[in-house]
């Protein structure tokens, strides 16, 4: 009938889509086995550049296309003058653009682009800098235009600020955006450190920081990008390196650390004097790797009784003697003061302080929110550990039940933090025992170079697992270990320690075959099983 | 040309209103021999936009023959602005005040006159909801294609004496500095757990709430007073009498409706309210129906042809038959219809027209303020400013429209909210001050009335004119419930196809062989 719309049904436009697939399917096989057998024939010329471009606008991703597309434009640089470059690398910026239309996230198209930048001379860099825009315009969260926007202003060095301001802006439009948030702590450490107070970033930044992602963590709680921003930004603190321990026997010298150091930093930081005589030596990590906390130092010098053993440790003019003991026989151990509390500026702890004020309201209002009661907990970690010790721990128990899937992680918190309330009382006692003293049983076993001097090591009656066999390298000085009525169940891991006794009792999983093998491979130690 | 008018249809559609417009396109859509009449000479009726002249036509109609309009009553025009520009002071100077940014333009009443086509001013303005039925519907039915929209950018509301934003989606929550950070905990929660109920949680939830006030719950829920005038007023649009059910409602129809386009629920459409009537027109045309304007129609009947009851229409002299009259309800013969007509559900409008936004912003603002009620007696009122962009008015100006339920007249209702936000002094236009200065007013009250058909008389459809909602959604489903009378059982307003989804008969037969290639050719060229 006259003037009667017809529409096609689905079926046949279905039939017309799949007729169109086959013709496309038809094209690019054709063209692909085109360009390979050029390749082969080594014909790198402008029309193997223009089917690779062709078949590249409509499959970006085809990674070896680009190649080839590499390889001739390299050899076309050293025949071709400037201007003709100029114009062979603005075509190739172009097929780029098109491609990253098609796939945002394509990964060779990115790598294409910064390759030609980085290649061609007098770059236009603010061009680039306003296609990331233009990307992080119609997704705010492409980590590939992050990621090229880094690489842009590594080469184009805008004013931090305006990236700064960049991150504000986005982060207004949706904080759902991991990139925007890590890119901003990049930036804030580069713009506002402060260098006077030694402090990763400036009081008045950090506090303004902490206030902008608490909003956003209080504005939609279940979204994890904001509540990482905090955590970094709780741990952007003053670090020091500290020599916590050390310990010297006749059969061996180790030193303790807070946290891990090279074999250069001690070479450089550490001397170490017998009798005022300065010793030589060489310097083994503990666990083989080349950043370690407990490091063994090998020397050719009789300890004997009665010796006058310091060790000095210090960056530049800094130097600090720390002095030892003789605890036994021929055996010293060096203790510093030791603490576990981050060095937060005044400003910052009040702010922490206001913030756990309104987490305490929030906390009244809706005492079962995960969210609400964990960021309590640093809070209150990170104000003062000591004073809210037991609050602490209650919590920790509360999100054990609150938040079962991550239990093993409130645990192992549990652990550390109590161990970290233990350790320098025991620092302050002469013995070369170690035992927990609170009621907690512990699931892993943080801080065990802090008692690396330790000769007796009772850990038993705890939660721990087979996963903490390998920490316990850290106890070179151990001779009696007593790991029984744990939940060990295999012996997989156990590192190289010399002990004496070894007790296994009541660990009820743990396979009486295996242990029988670990005792007939560990003839000169007692194990009790 | 009227000789040419054919005189039988299946449906024939009296009035261009929003209602009438919907079902003449959905009727013609599906095939039905449609005319669509309207007996003035502009499209829309009462949801129509005019420009300034056609705007003042409509004035004058009204005070000189109110009972061509008799929807319309309380109409009150003034004008704050001299009639010629005194251009003694200003010429000469290069248009700059010292401080380098440009001068506010000194407007007068000719500047109206000379520039009237620059305004589009909506006799009905509504926002759609960006998940309403009437955004589903245009995009289901492929009639978005013959209109533009803007995203309101911002929802205000008047707290303590002043206006202030409204954190209405989770960006501004975040951004917000008005509201302290457990307070952004709290409103977060109740916005997350009233939009995540459905129909049956929502029954539980509150079924010891059906005879309590929206207020009362928030209060229950521990919100503070400043949440609270955010949920209620603002978000809800509500009053402090709202029942707690329709308060969740409102509340959940506007959350639902975020994050679809722009930061807030809403949508403006381009050149005004009044284009929407000519997208469903247009659809209808393009399916082949007749369209008319200028043409009142003089009576309506029954009568039995060929033993089939038609309705008779008499027209300029001119016999129409139609199986289905559709009318609206300011188009049919007065005798014909008996309205149901209760003055409390009037509608108080005010339109504004301002130098200047009542919240200076970077970009210009397309704003939704929602008044609580200044006074016990009084309605919540609900305010739109709209700007250049728009295509509402020319550059440096607004216009803000004012709409409430009637309680006294339009302008008793409506100015001392007005003069709230606005300088209404008539003072200098340059002088610096903290508010807009209202250049132009018009209040006016509009009946909202429904009608039925005069008894005896079969296969006529009333559609009820503009309601006060914020949003069409009353209209559409009114355009849907004639449609299923009229048609039973068929598809309402299915997808239009796009012209390149045609098949033409000679696309069937293809060309010579080598026309592909050169087809292809050309590509490449590309």
């Amino acid at each position: 009938m006259h003037g009667r719309i017809k529409v096609r049904t689905t079926e046949e436009e279905k039939a017309r889509k799949e007729k169109e697939r086959q013709e496309k399917l038809k094209v690019f096989k054709h063209a692909m086995q085109k360009i390979l057998y050029k390749r082969k024939q080594g014909e790198q010329d402008d029309e193997q550049l223009e089917i690779t471009g062709k078949v590249l606008s409509s499959n970006p991703d085809i990674y070896t296309l680009w190649n080839i597309r590499r390889e001739i434009l390299i050899l076309f640089s050293k025949t071709k003058n400037e201007e003709e470059m100029s114009k062979i690398y603005d075509t190739e910026l172009n097929l780029t653009e098109y491609c990253l239309k098609i796939n945002p996230k394509s990964y060779c198209s990115w790598h294409q682009r910064e390759w030609v930048l980085t290649s061609r001379p007098n770059p236009d860099w603010k061009k680039e800098l306003e296609l990331c825009n233009t990307y992080l315009k119609y997704d705010e969260r492409n980590f590939h235009t992050w990621d090229y926007r880094r690489f842009v202003v590594s080469q184009f060095k805008p004013p931090l600020q305006e990236e700064f301001d960049f991150t504000t802006e986005k982060l207004y439009d949706n904080f759902s955006n991991y990139s925007a948030w890590h890119y901003r702590s990049k930036m804030l450490v580069e713009l506002y450190p402060d260098v006077k107070g030694g402090r990763p970033i400036q009081d008045n930044h950090h506090k303004h920081e902490l206030k902008m992602v608490q909003s956003a963590a209080f504005t939609d709680p279940d979204d994890t990008s904001a509540w990482f921003y905090q955590r970094w930004l709780l741990g952007a603190v003053k670090v020091t390196i500290q020599l916590v321990s050390y310990t010297v026997t006749p059969l061996k010298t180790t030193l303790a650390w807070s946290r891990k150091v090279s074999n250069n930093y001690i070479n450089s930081n550490v001397n170490i004097y017998f009798n005022n005589q300065l010793v030589e030596g060489k310097w083994i990590p503990c666990t083989g790797l080349e950043y370690d906390d407990l490091w063994i130092f090998e020397h050719n010098q009789e300890v004997s009784d009665n010796m006058d053993i310091k060790v000095e440790h210090g960056v530049g003019d800094e130097k600090q003697i720390i002095n030892s003991e003789k605890y036994q026989p021929c055996t010293y151990v060096g203790k510093n003061k030791i603490f576990f509390k981050n060095q937060y500026s005044q400003p910052v702890i009040e702010e922490l302080n206001e913030q756990l004020d309104s987490c305490r309201q929030l906390l009244a209002l809706e005492p079962d929110n995960k969210w609400t009661l964990l960021t309590t907990t640093f809070f209150l970690y990170c104000i003062d550990a000591n004073l809210y010790h037991k609050e602490i721990m209650v919590n920790l128990e509360t999100l054990k039940d609150l938040d079962s899937q991550r239990a093993g992680y409130y645990s192992d918190l549990i652990s550390k933090w109590s161990i970290e309330q233990q350790l320098p009382q025991d620092y302050n006692s002469n013995s070369l025992e170690y035992k927990i003293s609170f009621s907690q049983k512990i699931t892993s076993l943080p801080h065990l170079n802090y008692y690396s001097y330790c000769q007796v090591v009772d850990l038993s009656n705890q939660a721990l697992t087979s996963r903490i066999l390998p920490t316990l390298t850290k106890l070179q000085h151990c001779k009696v270990l007593n790991l029984s009525s744990n939940k060990i169940n295999t012996l997989d891991g156990f590192p190289d320690i010399d002990l004496e006794e070894l007790h296994l009792e009541d660990n009820i999983e743990l396979d009486k075959m295996e242990v029988e093998v670990f005792k007939h491979k560990h003839k000169f130690m007692k194990i009790y099983f | 040309m009227d000789d040419d008018l054919p005189t039988d249809f299946q449906v024939i559609v009296v009035g261009t209103g929003l209602v009438e417009s919907i079902v003449a396109a959905a009727c013609s859509r599906i095939r039905k021999n449609v005319l669509h009449l309207d007996s003035r000479d502009h499209y829309g009726g009462l949801w129509a936009s005019h420009n300034f002249e056609g705007l003042q036509k409509f004035i004058k109609e009204i005070t000189t023959d109110p009972s061509r309009q008799l929807q319309v009553y309380n109409l009150i025009e003034k004008w704050y602005i001299p009639k010629e520009s005194q251009e003694v002071k200003q010429e000469g100077e290069d248009g700059k005040t010292e401080d380098g940014k440009e001068a506010k333009k000194v407007w007068s009443q000719a500047d109206f006159a000379s520039e009237y086509r620059k305004f589009n001013i909506d006799m009905t303005p509504k926002l759609l909801f960006a998940r309403g039925p009437l955004v589903e519907l245009l995009i289901s039915s492929n009639i978005a294609r013959y209109a533009e929209f803007r995203c309101v950018t911002r929802v205000l509301t008047w707290m303590s004496d002043k206006l202030m934003p409204v954190p209405c989606s989770r960006a501004d929550v975040f951004a917000t500095e008005a509201v302290s950070i457990v307070e952004k905990r709290m409103l977060m929660k109740m916005l997350t757990s009233i939009v995540g109920y459905n129909e049956e949680e929502m029954d539980n939830e509150f079924k010891d709430w059906t005879d309590k006030t929206f207020q009362e719950y928030l209060t229950h829920k521990g919100l503070t007073p400043n949440l609270i005038h955010y949920v209620l007023y603002a978000i809800a649009g509500g009053t402090n009498a709202m029942p707690c059910l329709e308060g969740v409602r409102e509340c959940k129809k506007f959350l639902m409706s975020l994050g679809r386009y722009g930061n807030t629920p809403f949508l403006w459409p381009m050149y005004g309210s009044g284009e929407l009537p000519q997208c469903f027109c247009r659809l209808c045309a393009v399916f082949g129906g007749v369209y008319c304007l200028n043409r009142p129609i003089d009576t309506v009947e029954n009568k039995t042809v060929d033993d089939k009851k038609v309705v008779v229409i008499e027209s300029k002299s001119k016999t129409l038959t139609c199986d289905h009259l559709v009318l609206g309800i300011n188009e049919g013969p007065k005798d014909l219809l008996s309205q149901e007509h209760s003055d409390s559900s009037d509608i108080s409008r005010a339109v504004f027209i301002t130098n200047g936004t009542i919240m200076s912003s970077e970009k210009e603002p397309l704003t939704l303020l929602r008044f609580p009620p200044l006074n016990e007696d009084n309605n919540a009122t609900t305010v739109l400013e709209v700007g250049p962009a728009t295509g509402s008015c020319p550059k440096g100006l607004f216009v803000v429209y004012f709409i409430t339920n009637k309680v006294v007249d339009a302008e008793t209702d409506l100015m001392p909210y007005a003069q709230k936000i606005f300088d209404m002094s008539g003072g200098e236009q340059t002088e610096a001050s903290d508010k807009p200065k209202c250049l132009w007013s018009l209040f006016y009250n509009v009946k909202d009335t429904s009608a039925t058909v005069r008894d005896g008389v079969e296969g006529v459809h009333v559609c009820a004119g503009p309601d006060a909602g914020l949003d069409f959604d009353r209209a559409v489903h009114q355009a849907e419930e004639i449609f299923k009378k009229i048609c039973p059982g068929e598809e309402f307003l299915p997808r239009a196809p796009d012209p390149e989804e045609i098949v033409f008969e000679d696309d069937v037969t293809h060309g010579p062989e080598f026309q592909g290639e050169q087809e292809d050719a050309d590509g490449d060229k590309e």
